[in-house]
């Protein structure tokens, strides 16, 4: 019920006045969340971006700020985009290659991101160029979970929680032509390959490697980044394609640490839009 | 490539992404794909290492629904015939 009223605010508030009293919000949690702005600041300095602490302190400061902006633009996007007006509201930095995959009917791609910029409106903004199936986290309360999925789901944009992973419907998406969005840079427990990112192994998921080898649906790493006021730059790489050698753990191996390094590039590119209070290292 | 063949040659392809400890000389044509420690996401490292130890290809999703050691091997012994 309280999510349902807060949202109702959130839409009829401004954007301004939204974004302004979540950046609010955002400084009240990160003084009174001492734990979790611990995370943030031990993650800052583990990835060796910040130079001293007041750095660190002021970009995790702002990632939490960022976040608490994102929550508004995903609420609020839908007012903003649709698929005749956006590519006039994004700068589009994606290279020809990929723009022409993206086009192409029939050619699925497995676009992988991070919790960087606001992946939540890069779904929506994929999803006017080709279908897309994005993998979510799920929310601790199954009421606010089931809303949220319902509210964010669109004509071409499914959500897909994590817990409901399943290997052959994302075999399906990509044989479809559609593309599978995943973040991958989630902590993946028991279920993933410990890879550097930011020079120390973090857990990571195997699961886009596998598809990548099976489908041969190449892979994009993209991400969507904040450059004003529900105003967004699009980037993406250029497709990736690796051949597999029959050592299934050396070929997960080497797509992972590729995508690890440019989120690593992108993270040091806008450090304060990346969700450092999320435990990548455990 | 018969049966018997095929079934030694899934055998070491399963050890090699099973996760949970299986008597392999126990596994039979019924014993269920999941029993062997293969779930909805565990089974794309089956499928990787079936394309590169049989050097076939074939529409991934169709493995995914295939639930026994035999009906596996029925699927495989079809496509390296075709």
């Amino acid at each position: 019920m309280l999510l349902r009223i807060a949202l109702a605010i959130v839409d009829v508030m401004p954007l301004s006045v939204a974004e302004g009293f979540a950046r609010f919000l955002a400084d009240i949690y990160c003084e009174l969340n001492v734990k979790r702005r611990q995370v943030a600041i031990d993650n800052i300095k583990r990835s060796g971006i910040a130079e001293d602490d007041d750095e660190t302190r002021r970009i995790a400061r702002d990632s939490f700020r960022h976040f608490a902006v994102l929550i508004i633009e995903s609420i609020k996007s839908d007012r903003f985009f649709d698929k005749e007006n956006w590519r006039d509201k994004v700068e589009m930095d994606i290279p020809e290659e990929t723009m022409e995959l993206l086009k192409k009917p029939g050619q699925g791609i497995l676009l992988v991101s991070g919790h960087l910029g606001n992946w939540e409106v890069a779904a929506q903004l994929l999803s006017y160029l080709k279908p897309v199936m994005a993998i979510t986290r799920d929310m601790n309360n199954p009421y606010s979970n089931n809303l949220i999925l319902k509210r964010k789901s669109r004509e071409r944009l499914t959500l897909t929680p994590k817990h409901s992973a399943d290997g052959g419907r994302f075999l399906n998406v990509l044989r479809n032509g559609e593309v599978l969005a995943l973040l991958n840079d989630q902590y993946a427990r028991d279920r993933g390959m410990k890879v550097d990112f930011f020079g120390s192994p973090a857990e990571t998921h195997t699961a886009v490697a596998m598809l990548h080898f099976i489908t041969k649906a190449p892979i994009c790493f993209g991400y969507c980044v904040r450059t004003g006021s529900m105003s967004f730059k699009f980037k993406a790489t250029k497709p990736m394609v690796f051949k597999p050698t029959g050592d299934r753990n050396a070929d997960t191996r080497a797509v992972l640490e590729s995508l690890n390094r440019e989120l690593e590039a992108a993270i040091r590119e806008y450090p304060e839009q990346y969700l450092w209070a999320h435990r990548r290292w455990k | 490539m018969n049966k018997e063949e095929i079934i030694e040659k899934l055998k070491e392809a399963m050890k090699g992404s099973s996760e949970v400890q299986v008597d392999w000389d126990s596994v039979s044509e019924e014993s269920t794909i999941e029993s062997l420690g293969f779930d909805s996401l565990s089974i794309l490292d089956l499928i990787y290492d079936v394309q590169q130890l049989f050097d076939v290809e074939f529409e991934a999703e169709a493995m995914v629904g295939v639930s026994t050691v035999g009906s596996l091997v029925d699927f495989l012994q079809g496509k390296l015939q075709s």
